[in-house]
């Protein structure tokens, strides 16, 4: 059999070459990133009080370090809120908001990839057309603008932080699922008889899906930049609500007097956007050297 | 071979594109396929070759209904050929497929082989879940893979390997057609043979009727049971395959046959002249003139017609068919 | 070129006419612009009268093709708070928003470049990796957060600067260099992997290895091919001028287009947001042609490709 000598180095060849352990940067951006979701989801377990409550004997109390009381170990605000109880609301709502909106940029800009790698004709040029539009405006600009015909609400936030980056994914997934449709595997399966469905879902998808990943971390950073910016200018996520931007916001303030009111959430934003890039950034090396 | 005539049957197919040159020059059409018409009967295979950018690829693509001819029509088992991309259209893939030139590219990296060699079951509905399994197990052995590479994925096989379970892949369903574009193109040589063994073993097995594309003279004539030579998207020659290869009536099939390497027939290869074809700058008249040992003034402005000789070879040729005598060929006599 | 040249314009102007369309479209769905503009306690006569002046009550193709044109003649409408021309409204602000985003653009430029440019041919240095880790924190502390703690360092504790206001050009300090260190660590991370990936082309090896001088391969070859990424996001920095400092400009309360847009928005000011929006698009797209065009000079390959076509 003329063949043997395939089989045996297909058999005896490792399966995946083993990747390095990640850089100590970003074993602790995953130790940060975990630690912030487990604060997100366990928020009404970890706060101490309630993120709207009062407590008007100790306003502008300072934390800890600064010889604060352990009744309110990161200080409180001018109402006397605890900083601490605010801060785990905060990364609830901030990481919230960036999960959803990540998500739906990255299914809406996918989808319209498809379709404008599927029809082609009009269908492609219109949305080619939208990919030049959107990426021809700073999307602080547009978000601003939104907001301002729209008002404000949560979800309408997080569907406009949506369309944040939606260009990138609709860019990658049209090119490669032209790509893979020239002759590749797609265009294998087409000739099978499957249905779009089964060719871009089970077939297109998952071979595109490292790199939309990894495009989704790079996207993400960004989302918690421009939500808190928005909710930095008071235009973003509204009280009684709170975030880490509006936080800031209102911290700023008080920057003189109680510094710590707009230092814990800027911190908390610095950190989770650094180790968020840095995880992006090996991921993208390691799983996808196109993306560069 | 049933009597109610050819299994597939194309007439008049042409097929253009537009092509742009740079980035911004005005498209130039460009016929890749310029009015083929060929019949293929059941249980038969017909070998269709030429140099790569003859069209014959897209001809392929064509009978198979992969995409919609310009003009001219297709018609299979006595229907015409129904819209690629319509219900109609995916449900009669499941009597006609395709084997490709780089099994790899075709086939899907991130799943394991049985599954893909399932897919077309599942697609079509044939047999229930629990049956699938042993089907897809005997079309494994069928083209000589052990039920156990179906748990491999794409890049754990060889070549040849792949290329089988393409192989099994297209004829789950138990087509009636299979167009094999240049199959063996992209193997080494020493498994060449075994991929075309086992083609013509399953076709005595299943009765399949084959399109077989390749820029490969002597494979064609391993498989096939007639032959077609193309030139820049026209058939210039039609006959027996042993007829065509030991006697080319067209001087372009006689170049062909002469670059075959023939040990104690040196000497003997025609070199052809001029420019490899460029089907945006198609030649006037004859196609081949330009580049023809025996072309004389009447091909360059006459385009001579496919049709039956005496012998019931169909050859394209003024000078085949004995109109004009020979003549010192085109790119001599400017040279002179 | 001309056909170059063409096409780019056709395409700037379709842009610019999206904006426009989606201005419309946005303001049409954003409920009903009488009423809007009109304000929830107009009498209903009046929003009538309003809807039939403005051309309300007409089919919405009409509508459409009526607001381009008012667009067209620089009819950018009125602000609601003062009743002033909109655009008479932002462009007076112009100045002074230049007046911090042109500085800052000259730090990126000065910093941001040479920094990557080191960096790339020092790689793996201390200094590569301080670039990298300073451009890593330029991109993840936002604006706002790096403005605040320049003024708590160099406003509150220090005392050296004022920490807002637009009376000096000391006020300017502060808010020009939270622009430029941002934009500087982005355009050194940019410039940087641009330079290696140019760096690692086989030309370059060619180049070394045929003996030219290293310095020669670097400012011969390396750079320019470089230089064409880079201009990219230079065009996008020169693009974002006018409206580029909004959180910047509501950090130090500076007078400027992005605080006017910040307080339009929270006001609802919607002819002042919509005029903002179309001047930003149009900047962003001359932006853009100029660097379509500048592409052309910088790489032989685009201009040689109409010629061949011609």
């Amino acid at each position: 059999m003329p063949e043997a000598p395939h089989v045996i180095t297909a058999a005896t060849a490792p399966a995946k070459p083993r990747r390095p352990a990640p850089p100590a940067l970003v074993i602790f951006g995953i130790g940060w990133l975990m630690l912030m979701l487990a604060v997100a989801l366990l928020a009404d377990i970890l706060s101490p009080y309630a993120y709207t409550a009062l407590d008007l004997r100790n306003r502008l109390s300072p934390p800890i370090l600064l010889g604060g009381t352990w009744l309110h170990p990161l200080g409180t605000d001018e109402l006397g809120r605890d900083v601490l109880s605010r801060l785990i609301y905060s990364i609830r709502t901030s990481l919230l908001i960036a999960f959803g909106a990540t998500i739906i940029g990255a299914a809406v800009g996918t989808s319209l990839g498809f379709l404008a790698a599927h029809f082609r004709g009009v269908i492609e040029q219109a949305v080619l057309a939208l990919v030049d539009f959107s990426a021809s405006l700073p999307f602080l600009i547009l978000a601003l603008a939104v907001l301002a015909f729209f008002g404000n609400s949560l979800v309408l936030l997080v569907c406009l932080l949506g369309l944040h980056a939606w260009e990138r994914y609709a860019r990658i997934a049209r090119g490669l699922a032209l790509a893979a449709g020239a002759q590749g595997y797609a265009a294998a399966v087409r000739g099978l008889g499957a249905s779009p469905w089964r060719i871009y879902g089970r077939h297109v998808l998952p071979n595109i899906a490292s790199t939309l990943i990894v495009s989704m971390t790079l996207a993400f950073p960004e989302v918690i930049l421009l939500e808190s910016g928005l909710s930095f200018l008071g235009l973003g996520v509204q009280p009684p609500e709170t975030s880490l931007g509006s936080m800031v916001g209102y911290g700023r303030e008080y920057l003189t007097r109680a510094p710590w009111i707009l230092l814990t959430p800027a911190i908390v934003i610095v950190l989770t956007t650094l180790s968020v890039s840095l995880i992006g950034d090996w991921l993208r090396d390691g799983l996808d050297p196109t993306l560069r | 071979m049933k009597a109610g005539g050819a299994l597939l049957e194309a007439e008049g197919l042409v097929r253009r594109y537009a092509m742009r040159r740079g980035i911004l020059g005005r498209a130039v059409e460009v016929r890749a396929v310029d009015g083929v018409s060929l019949k293929l009967e059941r249980g038969r295979t017909l070998g269709l070759v030429g140099e790569s950018g003859c069209g014959k690829s897209t001809t392929g693509r064509l009978v198979l209904g992969m995409e919609a001819p310009d003009a001219g029509r297709v018609s299979f088992d006595g229907a015409a050929m129904p819209q690629p991309g319509s219900i109609a259209w995916r449900a009669s893939r499941a009597r006609m497929q395709m084997v490709f030139q780089d099994p790899l590219g075709a086939l899907d990296r991130r799943l394991p082989i049985a599954t893909q060699v399932g897919e077309p079951l599942e697609i079509h509905g044939v047999g229930a879940r629990s049956e699938r399994a042993a089907r897809v197990e005997a079309l494994l052995r069928a083209v000589g893979l052990r039920p156990d590479q179906g748990t491999r994925y794409p890049h754990e096989l060889s070549g040849g390997q792949r290329q089988r379970a393409v192989l099994a892949r297209a004829l789950a369903t138990d087509p009636a057609l299979l167009v094999c574009d240049e199959p063996i193109s992209a193997l080494d040589v020493s498994i060449q043979a075994q991929v075309m063994n086992l083609l013509l073993d399953l076709q005595d097995q299943y009765g399949t009727s084959m399109l077989f594309v390749s820029h490969d003279l002597r494979a064609v004539r391993q498989v096939s049971h007639r032959v077609a030579v193309m030139y820049l998207g026209r058939i210039v020659e039609e006959g027996e395959p042993d007829g065509v290869l030991h006697e080319p009536a067209h001087p372009y099939s006689r170049a062909l046959v002469s670059a075959i390497p023939h040990p104690g027939r040196a000497g003997q290869r025609i070199v052809l002249q001029g420019d490899p074809p460029n089907p945006a700058d198609r030649p006037s008249g004859c196609a081949f003139h330009p580049r023809c040992p025996v072309a004389t003034q009447v091909c360059a402005r006459e385009t001579p017609v496919l049709k039956a000789r005496p012998d019931g070879r169909l050859v394209a040729c003024h000078v085949a068919h004995g109109e004009i005598t020979a003549g010192q060929g085109h790119a001599q006599k400017e040279a002179a | 070129m001309l056909h170059f040249v063409a096409t780019r314009l056709a395409r700037a102007a379709l842009t610019i006419a999206m904006v426009v369309t989606f201005a419309f479209i946005v303001l049409r769905l954003s409920g009903d612009p009488a009423q809007i503009i009109m304000g929830a306690d107009a009498p209903p006569e009046a929003v009538d009268a309003f809807r039939v002046a403005w051309g309300l009550d007409e089919p919405i193709w009409v509508q459409y093709f009526s607001y381009f044109w008012a667009i067209l003649q620089g009819d950018l409408g009125r602000s609601m708070r003062d009743g002033r021309d909109a655009i008479v409204l932002v462009t007076e602000r112009i100045p002074a928003t230049l007046a911090l985003t042109l500085p800052a653009l000259a730090i990126k430029i000065c910093l941001g470049i040479p920094a990557g440019i080191y960096a790339a041919l020092h790689r793996n240095s201390l200094a590569d990796r301080m670039v990298m880790i300073i451009a890593v924190a330029g991109f993840t502390v936002p604006s706002f957060v790096l403005g605040l703690l320049l003024v708590l360092v160099f406003a509150v504790q220090l005392g050296w600067l004022p920490s807002g206001g637009q009376e000096s050009w000391r006020h300017g300090i502060l808010p020009v260099i939270t622009l430029g260190l941002g934009g500087a660590a982005v355009l050194a991370r940019f410039t940087r992997s641009a330079m290696l990936e140019v760096l690692g082309q086989p030309y370059i090896r060619t180049a070394s290895a045929k003996g030219v001088p290293w310095r020669a391969v670097v400012t011969g070859h390396a750079l320019p091919n470089a230089a064409i990424p880079t201009v990219t996001i230079i065009g996008f920095m020169v693009g974002t001028l006018i409206a580029g400092a909004v959180v910047v400009e509501s950090v130090f309360s500076w007078p400027g287009v992005g605080r006017l847009l910040v307080v339009a928005v929270a006001n609802r000011d919607l002819a002042v947001v919509q005029c903002i929006l179309l001047l930003v698009a149009i900047t962003m797209v001359c932006a853009n042609l100029i660097v379509d065009l500048l592409y052309g000079l910088l790489d032989p390959r685009l201009r040689a490709a109409p010629r061949k076509a011609a």
